[in-house]
């Protein structure tokens, strides 16, 4: 219900699936540090465990990231988001969106899973502030009806976060 | 002398369209069409030549006068068509590919990254090509060391290929070519982001260029990308635009900073190249967006009033307007003929009885009187309403009096001109002087249709570049309604005789010496806007600089003393109210004044 965009619903590609089979057998050999994959039987959603990295602010805690795949992945993004409670973070938006460049416009089809994994926890432990982003409480109204974060226009302005 | 030259776009519409087929093969942009102008001009006039050339003595030679300044208008802008655009791109690309020894794709990226300009192109390259290589991702060797064992996985699909299975950019990031070919498809199919389309690599910034493009998408891939690419040189040239107008896919090269924005597309499309709004000159760009926004705010409003009809001042019957002209006449019994504008009799307008032409002022009615305050700002909304209402009724007037204007020249030059030449017994060569008055009537109308946005932004207080204002635009509306009368209705009689009439040549002289004297009004009405009526301050200046003007005009025009006098001759029966044409330059000045307002000619 949150998370079906349209491009979700179809079936993987015959490339994506393979391309996903092998993303998780090279996973299950050589896990990103601090992530661990929840098995299910849908190749489609993967539901990942984040735990802050230690000497962060967010040391100690844990988050799921849920990600669906598009049927034609790797060339079209992954659909990634926090399944609430989002960790408070100025690019993470309390319906779990993600304010992140490399998951919309400068995705590319060389990127992985485990590569998105590793980006979002750096940006994590990069954080200066426990807070949510100023516009939180305008962009959660505006994405009633479990829209898409791949459907918002993001702006990528700030670098350091 | 630069408005000068400008201000002839009209004879410029006519040399474009007439020369439809000189351009439609054109593979060759400005020079050529300066060239076909030359040749159609030069054979019109020798087949004048070969009539009666001493009757027409005023026609073959302000053709000629025009020939010299259409070719000198010409100069600041060219149309190019969709081959042009494209050989032009592909001679920058040659251009930059020679010089800096590097391959044509390569040139490409560069220029695309500079807008297309050569120049900026060398200055950048020459300046730290190193620092260029890196920006745009033009590699010079492998960012990462091709690996030497047989077999490798392609970075997308992590399939594993033999490596001669895979293609790489400078860089020697590994795809295969499914994975290339799924990578620049999406990517096409998202948009113009094609053209700067890099290495799949997330770190890589090596650029895709139209090689890979060539040898991997598919044809209709390619051609979107041409396309993407045919584009950018237009839409990121700073010289460069699209005509605006639907379904014309040619584009202008404007040489900037050389006076009027005014361009006519081959397609005989009129605009503004700076604003893309329709060609507005002399009123700004700035006023012309003001009015604009203005007209799609209070369209709503104006729309009843300006429903199409009017009741006839006199008997009330209700009447559409279905000719171009403003002089109407209501059908019989009643026949009252009326100004559409004002509703007033039409004999108040200057060619019968030698009243005034007026009904271009906006006399705000105010009366110094004991009001109550409600009652005075009642009053005050009204008033800026009907002021505002004053000025959009004749702004649309003539736009749609232009619309007319345009569909009667194309039917002149279609249907009637050869009808006309068959019960004239004229040859449709003499017939030519028919299609200037219409040229004129066209171009007219737009000027003073934007005239009126400029009125209304002319601030009140300024009385007195206000009365000018309106003097000039009053004398230039009264010549074109004359024109505008003659063209469209004693044309009819001659179109409708039995034989050929006696008075033809009366009505030739008659037509061809209002369509100039027209033009000369409105040249000084344009002049003068342009301006900004500083000749209210300073009419020394300004009459210095129109006398300049004036000899030169009448320098190319030698010859045409004859057509003239009986121009100034027409003129003066035509307005008895003690205004007086001007022997030398036809303007039409004040009873007061004692020598030319233009050219300085004592009376």
């Amino acid at each position: 219900m949150t998370s079906d965009s349209a491009s979700s619903r179809k079936a993987l590609s015959k490339i994506a699936s393979n391309r996903l089979q092998k993303e998780l057998v090279e996973w299950q050999v050589n896990p990103p540090a601090g992530f661990k994959h929840i098995p299910t039987d849908n190749l489609k959603r993967w539901v990942i465990e984040v735990n802050g990295a230690p000497g962060t602010l967010y040391a100690g805690e844990m988050y799921q990231l849920q990600v669906d795949f598009p049927e034609h992945y790797p060339m079209e993004a992954p659909q990634v988001i926090f399944v609430p409670p989002a960790p408070l973070h100025p690019h993470i938006y309390s319906n779990g969106h993600i304010c992140l460049d490399i998951l919309y416009d400068s995705w590319s089809p060389a990127m992985t899973v485990s590569s998105i994994c590793i980006s979002i926890l750096s940006m994590l432990s990069s954080s200066p502030a426990k807070q949510r982003p100023a516009d939180n409480d305008r962009y959660v109204k505006n994405c009633k009806n479990g829209r898409s974060p791949k459907e918002t226009r993001w702006w990528f302005h700030d670098d350091k976060v | 002398m630069e408005s000068e030259d400008d201000m002839h776009d009209a004879n410029e519409v006519a040399s474009v369209e007439e020369d439809d087929n000189y351009y439609s093969g054109g593979e060759d942009d400005h020079d050529m069409d300066e060239a076909g102008e030359g040749e159609d001009y030069g054979y019109d006039y020798d087949e004048e030549e070969d009539d009666d050339a001493a009757d027409y003595d005023f026609i073959a030679n302000s053709d000629d006068g025009d020939d010299a300044l259409v070719s000198r208008s010409q100069k600041n802008y060219t149309i190019l068509k969709e081959e042009d655009i494209q050989r032009r791109q592909f001679e920058d690309i040659t251009k930059i590919s020679t010089v800096l020894s590097i391959p044509r794709e390569a040139a490409c990226i560069l220029l695309r990254r500079y807008n297309w300009s050569v120049n900026n192109v060398h200055e950048e390259w020459f300046a730290d090509e190193e620092n260029v290589r890196r920006a745009v991702g033009i590699l010079e060797k492998p960012v990462v060391k091709s690996p030497n064992y047989k077999e490798v996985s392609c970075g997308i699909c992590f399939e594993s290929y033999s490596i001669g299975k895979l293609r790489t950019l400078a860089c020697s990031h590994l795809f295969c070519d499914t994975c290339w070919k799924a990578y620049i498809s999406t990517s096409i199919n998202d948009g113009p982001g094609c053209l700067v389309l890099r290495c799949p690599d997330p770190s890589c910034g090596a650029a895709v260029g139209q090689d890979m493009i060539d040898k991997l998408a598919s044809h209709e891939d390619k051609e979107k990308y041409r396309r993407y690419l045919l584009r950018s040189y237009v839409e990121d040239s700073r010289k460069i635009k699209w005509c605006p107008a639907p379904g014309c896919d040619s584009a202008v090269e404007y040489v900037v900073g050389s006076g009027s924005y005014d361009v006519t597309c081959s397609c005989s499309h009129s605009f503004c190249w700076n604003c893309a709004e329709e060609a507005h000159r002399p009123v700004d760009c700035e006023t012309v967006a003001k009015w604009v926004l203005k007209n799609s705010a209070e369209s709503e409003n104006m729309n009843w009033i300006l429903a199409n009809s009017k009741p006839c001042p006199k008997c009330k019957r209700p009447i559409e307007k279905n000719q171009g002209c403003m002089h109407m006449t209501c059908t019989p019994p009643c026949k009252f003929e009326f100004c559409w504008l004002c509703l007033g009799q039409w004999s108040d307008h200057g060619e019968r009885t030698g009243g005034f032409y007026a009904c271009n002022r906006y006399e705000a009615a105010k009366q110094e009187g004991v009001y109550d305050e409600s009652e005075r700002r009642r009053e005050m909304a009204k008033n800026s309403l009907e002021r505002y209402t004053h000025y959009y009724e004749r702004w649309a007037s003539n736009q749609s009096s232009r619309q007319k204007a345009m569909a009667d020249l194309h039917q002149m030059q279609s249907v009637h001109l050869e009808k006309l030449s068959e019960v004239q017994c004229q040859p449709e060569s003499q017939l030519k002087f028919i299609i200037e008055a219409w040229q004129q009537i066209v171009e007219c109308r737009k000027v003073l249709k934007w005239t009126y946005a400029y009125g209304f932004y002319l601030p009140e207080a300024e009385h007195t570049k206000k009365q000018f204002f309106e003097y000039l635009q009053g004398e230039a509306e009264a010549g074109l309604e004359r024109l505008h009368q003659c063209a469209e209705k004693e044309l009819m009689n001659y179109l409708s005789s039995e034989g050929p009439s006696k008075d033809f040549n009366d009505f030739r002289t008659k037509l061809a010496g209002l369509t100039s004297v027209t033009r000369n009004y409105f040249e000084n009405l344009v002049r003068a806007l342009e301006n900004g009526l500083s000749d209210v301050d300073s009419q020394a200046v300004c009459n210095k600089m129109s006398s300049k003007t004036a000899a030169g005009t009448s320098k190319s025009k030698s010859g045409r003393g004859k057509g003239s006098s009986k121009t100034g001759t027409a003129v003066r029966n035509a307005d008895d109210s003690g205004s007086w044409a001007c022997d030398k330059c036809t303007y039409m000045n004040a009873r007061s004044a004692a020598a030319c307002h233009v050219c300085n000619h004592r009376r």
